[in-house]
C-alpha cells in the first residue's frame, strides 16, 4: 500500500472515529432540543422527532413550551437575573481576585506569608460546610433575599487569589515592575498597563469559569434568595421540576433557554479560555 | 503586520469576551433598576413546596388576608430549597417563614437534638386543649411526635391501596374479590404474565416494585408490622417481620416465582411502561391518583383500586405513604400572642369541611379530621378509577393505617434495609437460590449489619440519649 493511500486510510479513520464521537455526544442534546418542542403527550409518543408515514410530523411539534415559559413562568426575569449575577460577579471578581493576588505575588508586606497560607486553607473548606453559618451571617447583615447575599461572598474566591498569585508570579517579571515605576507610572497604572496585560489569558480564563460557576450555582441561590421575582435560571428551571408533577416539554425548554447564553459565550471566549489554561503548561 | 487588536478600541488587557460580559452587566444592571419596584412584603409568611397545595391555598389566604386578619404572604418553594433554608434557619437560629408545610422526611431531620432544640413550636398541650388530638386520626400525628411531644398539625392520611390494570385484568376473566393476601395476589394474577409474544420472557409483571426503591418497602414492611424504629426510637432493624418480608420481596423479584418488575414513579421512563401495561399493579396511597391523571392519562377509565393484599389472612389491608403537616417555627414566636395569631391561621386552612372538600376534589387527598369523613363528596364516582367512590375506598382503610416513627436516623436505616434487600436479591440471583429457609437467614444476616450500622450512628449522638432513641 503506498504512503499516500495510507495517509488518505489514516485521515478517513481519524475522521470517521471523531465523527462518530462527535455523533454519540451530541445524540443527547439532539433529543433535549426535539423533547422541549414537544407537549408531554407527545414526548412520550416519539423519542426523537415524530415520524407518521417515514416522514417526520412537524405538525406535531410545538413551540408552546418556550410561549409558556416566559407567559407564565416568567423565566425574561430569570435570565435577566442570571445574566446579572453573573456578569457582576465575573467582572468583579476577576478584578479582586487580580488585585489580591497581584499583591501577594509582588508586595513584601508583614504577615505575606500568613496570608498566603490562609487563602489557601481557604481552597480546603468544602462549601456545603459553610451553609448553615453563611445563611447566619447574611442575615445578620441583612443580606438575605438580596442579590448583594449572593455577590459578595462570591466577590475574592480564595481558588481565584491564589490563580492569580501564581500567573503573576510566574508571568509577570519584577524587573518590569520596576522599569514601569521609573517611568512614573502609579501603582494603579502599573496594575492596569503593565500586570493585567501579561496575565491577559488568566483574565479570560477566570472570568468565564466565574461566570460558568455563577451561572450553574444552584444551592447558594436556593437558600439565599427567597422571592421567585429574584430566582436565577438554574433555580428558575430547577422550579420547572416539581416533586409530582412534570411537565417535560417544558422542563426541557426551560434546560435550552438556560445553556445557549453560555454556549455563545463560551464560543466567543474559547480562544482565551484555552490559552489561560494551558499557560504555564509549557516552559518558555 | 499589526496585530488584530491594535484595530480594536478595546484595552490591550481586556480579553473581547470579557468586554462582552461587562456590556451584559451593564444592560443587566439597567433591566433591574428599571424594574426594581418591590411589592410590598406582607406581614407573616407561609411557605409551602407541592404546587397543587399552593394553588388550593392560594385563594384561602388571600380571603383570609381580606377578612382583616393578620395578613400572610403565601410562597412555594421547592422541596429541596424549602429543607435547606429550614436547616440553615433552625441551625443558625435565624427566621424563615411563620409557618411551614413541611413533607415527612424534612421534619424528622429537625428531630435530631434535644428537644428544647427542636426548631418547630410544640403544639401538644394546645392540641390537647382543643380537642385536636381525639378529632384527627391518631396515625396521622405520629411522623410529627417525637419523645411524646407532637410538633406539626397533620395535613392527611395517605392510606396506601392497589391501583391495578382493570381493563387487562377483567380481559382476563380474573376475580380480584379472591384476593385476599399477597400469595393470593400472584397465584390468582399469575395468567396475566403469560409470553404471548414468545421472547421467553412474560409480557407483563404483576407489581410495580424494585428492590432500590425505598418507599415500596417501607410500604410493605409498615403494613406487615415491621419497620425500622419502636415506639420509643430505638432500631428494630433484624425483628422477624422485617426478615419474613425481605425473604418474600426477595421471591417477588428474582427466581421462578418472579412477579415484579421495576416502572419509577415520577419518570417519563416509568409512566411509559405503565401506560403500555408493562406493570399490572402499583401501590397507590391517596394523592397517586391525581398524579397519574395528569402524567398519564391514557389511562383514565382502565384503573381500579382494591385494598393492599395483607400478609397473613384477616392483616392490614392498607399501609401509609408520605405525609405533610403543618408547622411554627420558634423563631417566629417573638412575643405574647404571636402564636395565637399563627395557630389560627393554621386551623384555619386544614381544619375546616372547605379545605376537606378542596384537599380531596383537588388533589385526591382524604382529610384525617375524622368528623369529615361521612361527608357524601367521598363517595362521588371516581372516572380514572372507572367509577369508583376512590374516596370512600380510601376512608374505609384510613384507620387501620399503621402508625410510623419519626427518628431522625429513619431515612438512614430505611437506605441500610434497601441495602439489605438489594444485597440478598443479589445473591439469590447468583446464587439461584430461591426457597424461603435460605433467604430468610440471608436476610437475618443482612438485617443485623444494617441494625449494627444504624445503632452505631445514633450512638454518636450524645442528644438521644433523651430520647431514650439510642439503643
Amino acid at each position: 500500500m503506498s504512503l499516500r493511500m495510507t495517509r488518505v486510510l489514516a485521515w478517513i479513520w481519524t475522521r470517521g472515529v471523531l465523527l462518530l464521537a462527535a455523533v454519540l455526544t451530541l445524540i443527547p442534546f439532539a433529543w433535549l432540543v426535539a423533547s422541549s418542542f414537544k407537549s408531554n403527550e407527545e414526548f412520550f409518543r416519539s423519542t426523537l422527532l415524530p415520524v407518521e408515514n417515514r416522514r417526520i410530523a412537524w405538525e406535531r411539534l410545538t413551540t408552546e413550551p418556550y410561549a409558556r415559559l416566559f407567559r407564565e413562568m416568567d423565566f425574561s426575569r430569570g435570565l435577566v437575573n442570571s445574566l446579572f449575577l453573573s456578569s457582576v460577579t465575573g467582572i468583579v471578581a476577576t478584578l479582586c481576585c487580580a488585585m489580591g493576588g497581584y499583591a501577594l505575588a509582588k508586595y513584601k508586606f508583614r504577615g505575606r506569608g500568613l496570608c498566603t497560607a490562609l487563602v489557601l486553607a481557604a481552597v480546603l473548606i468544602p462549601p456545603p460546610l459553610i451553609i448553615a453559618p453563611t445563611y447566619q451571617l447574611l442575615y445578620r447583615l441583612d443580606l438575605l433575599d438580596s442579590f448583594a447575599g449572593l455577590i459578595l461572598p462570591a466577590l475574592a474566591p480564595a481558588f481565584g487569589v491564589f490563580l492569580f498569585r501564581q500567573a503573576i508570579v510566574s508571568g509577570v517579571p519584577n524587573d518590569l515592575l520596576e522599569a514601569a515605576r521609573l517611568d512614573g507610572a502609579g501603582e494603579w497604572r502599573t496594575f492596569v498597563m503593565v500586570v493585567l496585560p501579561l496575565v491577559r489569558p488568566m483574565i479570560g480564563t477566570f472570568l468565564m469559569v466565574t461566570f460558568l460557576g455563577m451561572w450553574n450555582n444552584f444551592i447558594a441561590p436556593q437558600v439565599i434568595i427567597q422571592d421567585p421575582a429574584r430566582f436565577p435560571l438554574s433555580v428558575a428551571v430547577a422550579e420547572l421540576r416539581r416533586g409530582y408533577y412534570n411537565d417535560y416539554g417544558l422542563q426541557m425548554a426551560g434546560t435550552v433557554v438556560s445553556i445557549v447564553p453560555v454556549m455563545i459565550l463560551f464560543l466567543v471566549m474559547q480562544k482565551d479560555f484555552v490559552s489561560g489554561l494551558t499557560s504555564g503548561a509549557v516552559k518558555a | 503586520m499589526k496585530d488584530e487588536r491594535d484595530r480594536t478600541i478595546l484595552p490591550e488587557w481586556l480579553p473581547p469576551g470579557a468586554a462582552i460580559v461587562a456590556g451584559l452587566a451593564l444592560i443587566s444592571t439597567s433591566v433591574l433598576l428599571a424594574g426594581a419596584a418591590r411589592a410590598p412584603s406582607r406581614e407573616k409568611a407561609m411557605w409551602t413546596f407541592a404546587r397543587p397545595h399552593y394553588l388550593m391555598y392560594e385563594p384561602r389566604v388571600k380571603e383570609w388576608n381580606a377578612s382583616g386578619h393578620t395578613p400572610f404572604d403565601l410562597r412555594l418553594l421547592s422541596l429541596p430549597a424549602m429543607e435547606r433554608r429550614m436547616m440553615a434557619s433552625f441551625l443558625g437560629d435565624v427566621p424563615c417563614a411563620d409557618v411551614l408545610e413541611v413533607e415527612r422526611r424534612g421534619v424528622s431531620r429537625t428531630f435530631g437534638g434535644p428537644l428544647e432544640s427542636v426548631g418547630f413550636v410544640d403544639l401538644t398541650d394546645t392540641l390537647k386543649k382543643e380537642g385536636l388530638l381525639e378529632e384527627i386520626n391518631a396515625p396521622s400525628f405520629s411522623p410529627w411526635t417525637t419523645r411524646g411531644r407532637v410538633f406539626g398539625l397533620p395535613h392527611d392520611v395517605h392510606p396506601v391501596m392497589l391501583g391495578y390494570r382493570a381493563d387487562l385484568v377483567e380481559a382476563a376473566g380474573i376475580d380480584v374479590s379472591k384476593i385476599e393476601t399477597w400469595e393470593d395476589f400472584a397465584r390468582v394474577m399469575k395468567p396475566l404474565m403469560a409470553d404471548k409474544n414468545g421472547d421467553g420472557e412474560p409480557d407483563r409483571f404483576l407489581l410495580n416494585m424494585w428492590e432500590t426503591n425505598q418507599d415500596h418497602l417501607e410500604v410493605l414492611l409498615l403494613q406487615a408490622g415491621g419497620g425500622f424504629f419502636d415506639e420509643h426510637e430505638r432500631p428494630i432493624l433484624d425483628n422477624p417481620v422485617n426478615v419474613r418480608v425481605l425473604a418474600t420481596i426477595a421471591t417477588w423479584l428474582a427466581g421462578p416465582a418472579r412477579i415484579a418488575a421495576d416502572a419509577p414513579n415520577f419518570t417519563a421512563a416509568g409512566n411509559k411502561l405503565k401506560a403500555d401495561g408493562y406493570v399490572v399493579a402499583s401501590f397507590f396511597p391517596d394523592w397517586m391518583g391525581d398524579i397519574w391523571k395528569h402524567e398519564i392519562p391514557s389511562l383514565g377509565g382502565k384503573m381500579k383500586l382494591m385494598p393492599l393484599p395483607a400478609w397473613d389472612k384477616g392483616g392490614r389491608r392498607t399501609s401509609v405513604w408520605g405525609g405533610t403537616m403543618l408547622g411554627i417555627p420558634k423563631t417566629a414566636v417573638q412575643k405574647p400572642g404571636d402564636f395565637d395569631k399563627l395557630w389560627e391561621f393554621c386551623k384555619a386552612l386544614y381544619i375546616s369541611d372547605q379545605f376537606m372538600r378542596d384537599l380531596y376534589r383537588e388533589g385526591g387527598i382524604v382529610t384525617p379530621v375524622k368528623k369529615y369523613w361521612s361527608d357524601p363528596i367521598f363517595d362521588e364516582p371516581n372516572a380514572y378509577f372507572s367509577g369508583q367512590p376512590a374516596g370512600r375506598l380510601y376512608i374505609n382503610q384510613a384507620p387501620n393505617v399503621p402508625m410510623r416513627n419519626s427518628s431522625p436516623y429513619n431515612t438512614f436505616a430505611m437506605y441500610r434495609v434497601v441495602d439489605a434487600l438489594v444485597k440478598l436479591t443479589e445473591e439469590a440471583r447468583q446464587a439461584k437460590r430461591y426457597d424461603m429457609a435460605t433467604l430468610e437467614a440471608r436476610a437475618r444476616v443482612f438485617l443485623k449489619e444494617a441494625q449494627a450500622q444504624v445503632e452505631s450512628a445514633i450512638q454518636r449522638n450524645v442528644f438521644m440519649d433523651q430520647a431514650g432513641g439510642g439503643s
